[in-house]
């Protein structure tokens, strides 16, 4: 049972190196909108009123800025499109007959995926680095619970793609799916603004929301402004999340799966 | 009659060709409203993020919030009518891969036309709606001194803009006859490139300025229009002042240019295209 499900990891991760190409120039879209916010951001933080308000400095902020472009990554939108295009073409009814767990085979698949994000994510970073120079590097213990906090980020992020995947078995059109979690997960996690620019109402709805824990949790941990218990409190919040969004999951699979109309034929 | 029929009769069988694209649209309601919404929702984080960003702070590089919101908005109304009119060149990657660009070169019609009307792209009203009211509200909030002459010049930029981006989109989308993938990926990341133009470019470095404005002009979709309508002049490239509001007026022969760029291209492509066969 389990070989099923890393033969399902190992072939993700192949097709991830046979479709390469298609990858990197999304990838070059994430390295565009990184350089637009390092340019802005470092305009803005000119100015010692908000770099107070923000209560950092340039070099951390471009830290913070790099981490929320490998979490941008990570996890991005492989399962949830392959998921949608087999729903458009009917090919979802062969994974329904197979004596393996739906949910769990994607999570495998998602698994291999993020091998080569990560990979590729972190390479791309240290030429960042490498150009714009002058980060921020975090104390061993911010770098170990940081990445605790990027490893909880996975099955996470896996919980939102997989659910708006499940979209699918409602409606044939994904992109403008996509399109809505992108904008909520870029604003809500703290990817654009730190949420502590945010006016109090909104920070509010961002930290009831499991979003916060992509950017905004690993992002702190990594510039120690979260210690200690704090830190391993945030961790904690973060696992929930993950274990509670897999749950929901569950649940949205059952009433989708009586909604889907299988096509073709 | 003959002259006017050359004109009219192409923009006619163009029209027709979208009005196909909205009913096959409305035949699926429920994908209408999601692709309106989630583009009203992707562009409004844009603008609460600028909102965020400008209640801490007054000015970015001498430009007001609502001056922002300008260039800000021209980038989304112009993405706007590429998705209603244009948006079949977005799908000129997957026809190329197909092999279905063929059927498109035995009628008798333009096969541009044929590739830019066979799609249309709802999520553009969503773009008018939302790109317009902005527009609307930094303008009632910026004190423009209006003169005939301003709005005139104001209404020919923004048309110009628009062109800009749309000859873009065509030449970018182009690259499908050069490199093989079933969708427009290379075109989308440009596209992205693009979405520097969002803000005033001069907090770029110049050789990032420089790919904007020259290389791509993206810059000439929102930046520049927008300095020539507020009188803009700080523009400062290695110690020397430009004069920015005249580099904005340019706008009308940049366009010209994009919209032929991406014509050339389209025709230097179709000559490099072997059909992949049915």
């Amino acid at each position: 049972m389990r070989r099923a499900y890393v033969m399902h990891a190992k072939l993700a991760l192949q097709q991830m190196f046979a479709y390469r190409a298609g990858f990197f120039l999304g990838l070059l879209g994430n390295l565009f909108f990184l350089l637009s916010m390092f340019y802005l951001w470092k305009v803005l933080l000119t100015n010692p009123r908000f770099a107070h308000a923000l209560g950092w400095n340039w070099s951390q902020m471009k830290a913070y800025l790099l981490i929320g472009f490998v979490t941008g990554i990570l996890v991005s939108t492989f399962t949830d499109f392959t998921m949608a295009n087999r729903v458009r073409t009917g090919d979802v009814a062969l994974d329904l007959t197979r004596p393996i767990d739906y949910q769990k085979a994607r999570f495998s698949e998602t698994i291999g995926v993020a091998l080569f994000e990560f990979g590729t994510a972190v390479s791309v970073g240290a030429i960042v680095v490498a150009v714009f120079g002058g980060m921020q590097p975090p104390t061993l213990q911010a770098g170990l619970l940081f990445a605790v906090s990027l490893l909880l980020v996975v099955p996470l992020k896996f919980g939102i793609i997989y659910m708006s995947g499940l979209v699918c078995f409602w409606t044939t059109n994904y992109l403008g799916v996509v399109w809505s979690r992108q904008a909520i997960v870029n604003i809500m996690s703290g990817a654009l603004v730190p949420i502590v620019l945010f006016p109090g109402w909104l920070q509010t709805l961002a930290n009831v929301l499991p979003f916060q824990a992509i950017v905004w949790t690993p992002g702190r941990i990594y510039l120690g402004t979260l210690q200690g218990s704090e830190a391993l409190q945030s961790l904690a919040v973060q696992a929930a999340w993950g274990v509670g969004l897999w749950f929901l999951a569950r649940l949205m699979w059952k009433v989708a799966v009586r909604k889907l109309v299988i096509q073709g034929g | 009659m003959a002259a006017a029929s050359r004109i009219t009769r192409p923009v006619a069988l163009y029209a027709r060709c979208l009005a196909v694209q909205i009913k096959a649209v409305l035949e699926y309601q429920a994908d209408f409203w999601i692709l309106m919404m989630s583009s009203v929702l992707m562009n409004l984080v844009g603008f609460v993020f600028l909102w965020t960003i400008f209640s801490k702070i007054p000015d970015v590089n001498g430009w007001s919030f609502w001056q922002v919101v300008v260039i800000y908005a021209l980038v989304i109304v112009a993405e706007g009518v590429g998705s209603l009119f244009f948006e079949g060149a977005w799908n000129l990657a997957f026809l190329v891969n197909r092999g279905e660009l063929d059927f498109m070169l035995l009628r008798p019609m333009s096969p541009i036309a044929q590739v830019m009307s066979c799609a249309i792209g709802m999520n553009g009203l969503g773009n008018l709606l939302l790109g317009g009211t902005l527009i609307g509200i930094s303008l009632n909030h910026l004190a423009i001194h209006w003169t005939a002459a301003r709005i005139a010049i104001a209404l020919v930029l923004l048309v110009s803009a628009i062109a800009v981006k749309i000859g873009l989109n065509l030449a970018t989308n182009a690259s499908a006859f050069w490199i093989q993938s079933p969708f427009g990926a290379f075109a989308y990341s440009m596209h992205q490139l693009g979405d520097l133009a969002r803000y005033p470019i001069t907090i770029y470095a110049l050789t990032v300025q420089a790919l904007i404005t020259v290389a791509l002009p993206f810059a000439f979709v929102s930046f520049f229009p927008a300095a020539a309508v507020f009188s803009k002049n700080d523009w400062r490239v290695g110690g020397v002042e430009l004069p920015l509001r005249w580099i904005g007026l340019a706008t009308p022969l940049v366009a010209a240019y994009c919209l032929w760029m991406g014509v050339f291209l389209f025709r230097r492509g179709l000559r490099h295209y072997e059909s992949a066969g049915n």
